[in-house]
């Protein structure tokens, strides 16, 4: 018997999905879990991407300081930030798993960046590590003003925002 | 070509194991495709008198054994490629043991082999429109229909066969099943339709079946397509039994319900009865590019049929078996289970949830299903072989099993959304609304995280109207199930 860790329904063993509330129930390998990177889902904060035919250039890229990998991005004028995780339909627009994402503790929705009048915002969305502007933790939830250079941490993943905007 | 040469198993399909009732089986299934009064292609009647031969052989036990004695003892099992790739995965290689109930995912993928979806030859059509005409589908989507109708006959490649049945409380054909229809009359005969009368279903099914029938054979795509806007009263039992003799001659059956007021559980049943799946349309403006979508899609048949005959291990039962591609949907499974039709670009995938409640206690193994999976390619001379069957589980304690492959974690996470929706329906017909709006609302919640916007706003408004009316709305529920079920295309979005 699975005992759904989300909905408390009961499931014959062998149950991969949680037929009530449709929580996946088995962990696959490499994430057995571990206190710091459990997190409440807030799925319905999760927002959407916009498309803007007129951000087609690169406006922001993201200078990962621990590899040293710069991650340009154009076209979406507001991408989430995360790591794919098979444990849950979630998708960030911007996955950050082969950057070491789940040693550094990012959450799978993570935080998202927007791109609104020419301001560039930054938004934690109740992660369980955390996001960092320039070593100061931001409230979940609420937008945060991005500038050139900026560094803004995943739980422990550097990251340098480097703005084009003309 | 004479079976001196060739292989007489080969010739028949058949392992060098086959059973005397398999010999028998694969010649009559070859017969039936071979027959001079069948065949078309030069050299078929002499491939026939070939598998004649070889079945004359082959049936006797001494000179079978004479046979195989010529027969080099090194040769392999499978002298032949068969032109199917068929592979079955399981979620989990053990289950514990005891006697608690266990659940096993089985992902059945049946895909055209590479060399012949090269070559890709798919059989021509045999195909019968079944349009409804009762009062209901005057104006503009008798309109529509017309139009559509006559644009598949325009589609229509020279060797395909159609035909056109209308049906109220009676039916009528309109055009008889023939190749090369004429164009021009038969634009005049769609024209005169006319809408009158009920929704009797199983009239034009019969109908149709009847004017399918007539060229019937394995060397084409045998199908009935339905298109309705309504409810049958009283003859759905009828229609089901007509199905699945259709179905055990190899004709296929779709249904294309318009609008919100037909009954797709019903339309459903009918169709999975022969491995065919039903369409939602919500407006008439889509009756067009539906209709065209299912004629390419039974032109891309590369097997006409796909179908399993396996026998459940006591105790063990499926709950459920889905078809995730090409048409996803739900299949009704039962001693012969219809998959329906393998594209030659695109491959089959059935999820089968199997249901352990045996006693395992002091067993080191456990076999769940047995049988085989049958089909039908009319692009091959020779029959295909069977695709023996066997599934079985380790039992073990203290075995951590590896995470599922990929492949059905993928499939079931998509499918849990159109469970829950299944769920939601179930709730609403018992009377518990809370629960199915509880059911709808984790639903939408999956969506949004999916980005599957639309369809997420349309099933929390259902959710209001449940809360609200105590019922589903006939199209809302409509456009849930379609919706959820869509997404397990692969590459298919709903807006």
């Amino acid at each position: 018997m699975i005992v759904c860790s989300n909905c408390k329904n009961q499931e014959p063993s062998g149950a991969i999905f949680c037929s009530e509330c449709g929580m996946q129930l088995v962990q696959l390998e490499g994430q057995k879990t571990q206190q710091i990177y459990k997190e409440t889902e807030e799925l319905h904060t999760a927002p959407m991407g916009g498309l803007n035919p007129t951000a087609t250039s690169t406006w922001i890229s993201l200078h990962l300081l621990d590899g040293g990998q710069i991650i340009p991005v154009s076209e979406r004028t507001e991408f989430t930030l995360g790591r794919l995780s098979e444990n849950q339909p979630i998708m960030p627009d911007l996955d950050l798993t082969t950057y070491q994402a789940f040693n550094h503790g990012v959450s799978r929705l993570h935080a998202v960046i927007r791109l609104v009048n020419g301001q560039v915002t930054v938004m934690d969305l109740g992660s369980a590590n955390g996001t960092y502007l320039n070593g100061v933790r931001l409230i979940a939830n609420a937008e945060s003003p991005l500038r050139h250079g900026d560094i803004l941490a995943l739980g422990k993943l550097k990251i340098q925002i480097i703005l084009n905007l003309m | 070509m004479s079976p001196k040469k060739s292989n007489l198993y080969a010739l028949l399909g058949l392992f060098r194991s086959a059973t005397p009732e398999e010999v028998r089986r694969a010649y009559l299934k070859s017969a039936k495709k071979l027959h001079p009064d069948k065949n078309q292609a030069p050299g078929e009647t002499e491939l026939f008198l070939d598998v004649q031969q070889a079945y004359q052989v082959l049936v006797d036990p001494q000179r079978r054994a004479a046979y195989d004695a010529t027969l080099p003892a090194d040769e392999v099992e499978q002298v032949f490629r068969s032109p199917l790739d068929c592979k079955i995965e399981l979620s989990r290689p053990s289950i514990h043991g005891g006697k608690d109930k266990q659940l096993v995912y089985a992902l059945a993928t049946i895909a055209t082999s590479a060399d012949h979806a090269r070559t890709a030859k798919t059989p021509p059509l045999n195909i019968c429109l079944v349009l409804d005409c009762s009062t209901s589908m005057q104006g503009p989507k008798m309109e529509m229909a017309k139009a559509s109708a006559l644009q598949l006959i325009q589609r229509l490649a020279p060797e395909d066969i159609f035909s056109l049945v209308r049906f109220s409380d009676r039916a009528e054909v309109a055009i008889p099943a023939s190749r090369q229809i004429n164009v021009r009359r038969s634009e005049m005969q769609i024209q005169t339709l006319t809408t009158g009368g009920g929704t009797e279903i199983f009239q034009g099914l019969k109908t149709a079946i009847d004017e399918v029938q007539r060229y019937n054979s394995p060397n084409y795509v045998n199908h009935v397509i339905l298109l309705t806007d309504g409810r049958t009263y009283g003859d759905e039992q009828q229609c089901y039994e007509i199905a699945k003799i259709a179905a055990s001659e190899g004709i296929g059956i779709s249904g294309l319900g318009l609008g919100s007021s037909w009954n797709d559980v019903f339309l459903d049943h009918l169709t999975n009865i022969s491995g065919g799946s039903s369409m939602f349309i919500q407006q008439p403006d889509d009756i067009e590019r539906l209709l065209n979508e299912k004629f390419t899609y039974l032109s891309r048949a590369f097997a006409q049929s796909v179908d399993l005959y396996v026998e459940p291990a006591p105790g063990v039962s499926v709950e459920y078996a889905f078809r995730i591609q090409p048409e996803s949907g739900v299949l009704s499974f039962g001693e012969v289970t219809r998959f329906g039709p393998v594209l030659y670009d695109e491959p089959l995938r059935v999820l089968l949830e199997l249901s352990i409640e045996s006693d395992r206690t002091n067993l080191r193994s456990l076999d769940l299903l047995t049988g085989y999976i049958e089909s039908t390619v009319a692009s091959v001379l020779t029959p295909v072989p069977n695709f023996p069957v066997k599934l079985s589980v380790m039992v073990d304690d203290n075995a951590v099993p590896p995470p599922p492959p990929p492949a059905i974690m993928q499939a079931l996470s998509k499918l849990t959304l159109y469970r829950m929706q299944e769920k939601a329906r179930v709730a609403v017909e018992s009377g518990d609304y809370e629960k199915a709006t509880k059911h709808l609302q984790q639903l939408a919640t999956h969506l949004l995280s999916q980005g599957e916007k639309g369809l997420a706003k349309t099933i929390l408004l259902e959710a209001q109207h449940i809360e609200q009316q105590k019922t589903f709305s006939e199209s809302g529920q409509k456009q849930i199930k379609y919706g959820t079920r869509s997404l397990l295309m692969p590459g298919n979005r709903v807006s």
